[in-house]
């Protein structure tokens, strides 16, 4: 157990140290989605007060379309040969499941915080119950980084990958789009959203299972 | 390990994938000290040859034994450590310094930190050790693959074109590579083209040609 | 190695389902116009036994998946696909019917009732599946992969069918007309119903058996391929001719 940890942290230290080099995610991923906050109003009117209904939905919704694109940086991202010498270092499957995972998910939070400010900035968005959306921010950071981490795996070998990943992420991403939605909207009426955070809690665990017991048979190469 | 067991047991074995049969009926039997060479045309099925030995590639055929071990189990993890692997193309990543690059695999493989800079200096790259991989040339990532391999101690070593891209001095470098795991009780596989230079180091040579070993 | 490619041609399912169709139209052209739809409810006879069929397919593609996980027969793998297969066109048919029947009943083409909403999804992660099954070229990694992918979606889809359901509770319209279709008291339109969801059924059954020996034979060719006809990989690899005639040169 203490191996795997070991061998998990390893992979995550890796992917982040790749990624920090490369800079894919802080200046084109963010970039990308910040963009796309800036696009909606030019298309649908500056109306303040629309703006500022629409604003947290449009938020989730370009951190579920463009946070996948912060996932399939996983499955693209390693040769054949940086396969094969990994796998002889003795790395467990679940070991580099949940490494990915975690690399993934920590650069969702930061892709989350940062197109967050430019939201907040564009859509004149209440910061309501703080706390509650920094769990709410962290739930869907590992929900659809883990989603994403076990898309990319199943289409690894395949071409076309790119494309893919988005494709079977989204549809199955939707409770944690509604949960985070809905749990914004209790935020800001003053309801319960315990319910909303204990679904993502749910879908969190169901993900990490699903990741946990399919990484063995993913990772085999045949 | 007990010295009667043979470092690697393939009789019989093929793999095919999809409508492609790569190998067909391997009989390869490699004793513990031994080094094999194995030759053969562009496309015979070295490489895959080689991934099958590596475990990276299960066989669809036959009967095939490393260390001990059946290949067609899953649980080949815990063999994975013991095997290491030169491939001709870099593995390691660009991004990455060369001390990077050694020190994920030395955390991954729990071998001291410190064994990284050892190794990287027995290879000569150690005022290249802050150098990202993709920066390098070719012949130095590849030195510094063989010090991934002097970092640890493996059992049986598979070199793809080993002295490819490389000088002199790192041809010295191979040699006392595998000499060292030969001594240690382990095996070699050297896949070449240059007949000469790993015929010298090897204790037998086999020839591959079109997926059949001879 | 077994690479019959023998083809088996049942014909009888086509003829059962000719005739279930047959009799599964007449119903429903038959049947009582509705009192307030008056003929559009006529739509229902084959809106409602697709998108039970949408629900049928997808359930016989996890069936599918899972039974290839555990035995890692590829005929399972094939009842997978070509339910898919099916399923995506149906699931399709389902949700154009619904438009096309929604447009003059609620005046839009589109709400957002959990039902339609849920199946919108599902046609998007069959599609995916589908899309899967097309980039991943070795059988073996096809079938494993996608039998992931349709345990994934099992494990995940109804933790969607929640969240969507009570997204719904949270935020019924105000004054829209709730999609849940005329109540039916005519005798005759609920045979007309159950005839149609039968027939529809049948030739679900007829399409995958269909498809599914396809793909057996397409599987099967490609082993003979395999085993006899096809040269080794190194083969492909020949001496250089570097005979001074150029290729132009007649």
């Amino acid at each position: 157990m203490s191996g795997i940890r070991r061998q998990a942290l390893a992979v995550a230290r890796r992917d982040l140290a790749r990624e920090r080099r490369r800079g894919e995610v802080l200046w084109v991923t963010v970039p990308f989605g910040i963009i796309a906050l800036l696009l909606v109003p030019l298309a649908i009117g500056t109306d303040q007060a629309t703006l500022h209904r629409v604003g947290p939905g449009l938020y989730w919704v370009v951190v579920l379309l463009f946070g996948v694109l912060v996932g399939v940086r996983g499955a693209a991202d390693e040769t054949g040969p940086q396969r094969d010498a990994a796998a002889l270092l003795g790395l467990d499957p679940v070991a580099v499941f949940a490494g990915r995972a975690l690399a993934t998910s920590s650069l969702l939070v930061v892709f989350e915080l940062v197109v967050g400010v430019a939201a907040i900035a564009l859509y004149d968005i209440d910061l309501i119950g703080v706390g509650w959306l920094a769990l709410v921010v962290l739930l869907v950071a590992i929900g659809l980084g883990t989603l994403a981490t076990i898309a990319s795996s199943i289409v690894a070998s395949g071409a076309g990958t790119a494309a893919l990943v988005p494709l079977l992420v989204a549809p199955l991403a939707i409770p944690l789009l509604l949960g985070a939605t809905q749990s914004l909207d209790g935020l800001r009426q003053g309801t319960s959203i315990l319910s909303w955070i204990l679904l993502m809690i749910v879908v969190v665990l169901v993900l990490g299972i699903v990741g946990v017991v399919s990484s063995g048979p993913l990772q085999e190469s045949r | 390990m007990t010295p009667s067991v043979p470092i690697v047991e393939f009789r019989g074995v093929g793999l095919r994938v999809g409508t492609t049969t790569i190998l067909r009926s391997v009989d390869l039997v490699v004793d513990p000290g031994q080094a094999i060479g194995l030759f053969g045309a562009n496309g015979a099925g070295k490489t895959t040859l080689l991934r099958v030995l590596g475990t990276l590639s299960r066989p669809t055929e036959g009967l095939a034994r490393v260390l001990g071990v059946d290949l067609t189990t899953t649980d080949r993890y815990d063999l994975r450590p013991r095997i290491g692997l030169v491939g001709h193309t870099p593995a390691l990543y660009p991004e990455l310094t060369l001390r990077e690059n050694l020190a994920f695999a030395a955390e991954v493989m729990d071998v001291a930190r410190s064994r990284v800079d050892e190794a990287l200096a027995m290879v000569g790259l150690a005022g290249a050790a802050e150098r990202p991989a993709g920066a390098c040339s070719h012949g130095m990532q590849r030195r510094a693959e063989f010090a991934r391999e002097l970092m640890v101690e493996r059992d049986l070593l598979l070199l793809d074109e080993p002295h490819s891209a490389l000088d002199r001095d790192a041809v010295d470098l191979v040699e006392g590579l595998v000499a060292r795991t030969l001594d240690r009780g382990g095996a070699a596989v050297l896949v070449s083209h240059d007949r000469d230079r790993v015929a010298k180091m090897a204790d037998r040579c086999v020839e591959l040609e079109a997926g059949v070993l001879r | 190695m077994t690479a019959q490619a023998e083809i088996r041609d049942r014909r009888w399912p086509w003829y059962v389902a000719v005739v279930a169709v047959a009799v599964a139209l007449s119903l429903s052209m038959i049947s009582p116009p509705d009192a307030v739809q008056g003929d559009l409810i006529r739509i229902m006879y084959i809106h409602v036994p697709a998108a039970w069929l949408a629900y049928l397919a997808f359930t016989v593609t996890l069936v599918g998946s899972i039974g290839y996980l555990a035995t890692k027969r590829m005929v399972f793998d094939r009842l997978a696909a070509s339910s898919a297969e099916v399923g995506v066109y149906f699931t399709g048919l389902a949700i154009l019917l619904g438009m096309i029947w929604g447009k003059p009943t609620w005046g839009v083409w589109w709400t957002w009732d959990a039902r339609l909403t849920l199946t919108a999804i599902m046609l998007f992660v069959y599609l995916g599946y589908l899309a899967l099954r097309r980039a991943t070229p070795d059988p073996d990694a096809r079938a494993k992969r996608s039998a992931i992918l349709g345990v994934l979606a099992i494990v995940q889809i109804p933790i969607v069918h929640f969240s969507v359901v009570w997204w719904r509770t949270l935020h019924q319209p105000p004054s829209i007309i709730r999609p849940d279709g005329p109540a039916i008291q005519d005798p005759l339109m609920v045979i007309a119903l159950i005839a149609g969801v039968v027939a529809f059924t049948v030739v679900y059954v007829a399409l995958v058996a269909k498809r599914m020996e396809l793909a057996r034979i397409e599987d099967a060719i490609v082993a003979r391929e395999a085993t006899f006809e096809r040269p080794v990989a190194g083969e492909a690899v020949v001496a250089p001719d570097l005979s001074p005639e150029p290729g132009g040169a007649r």
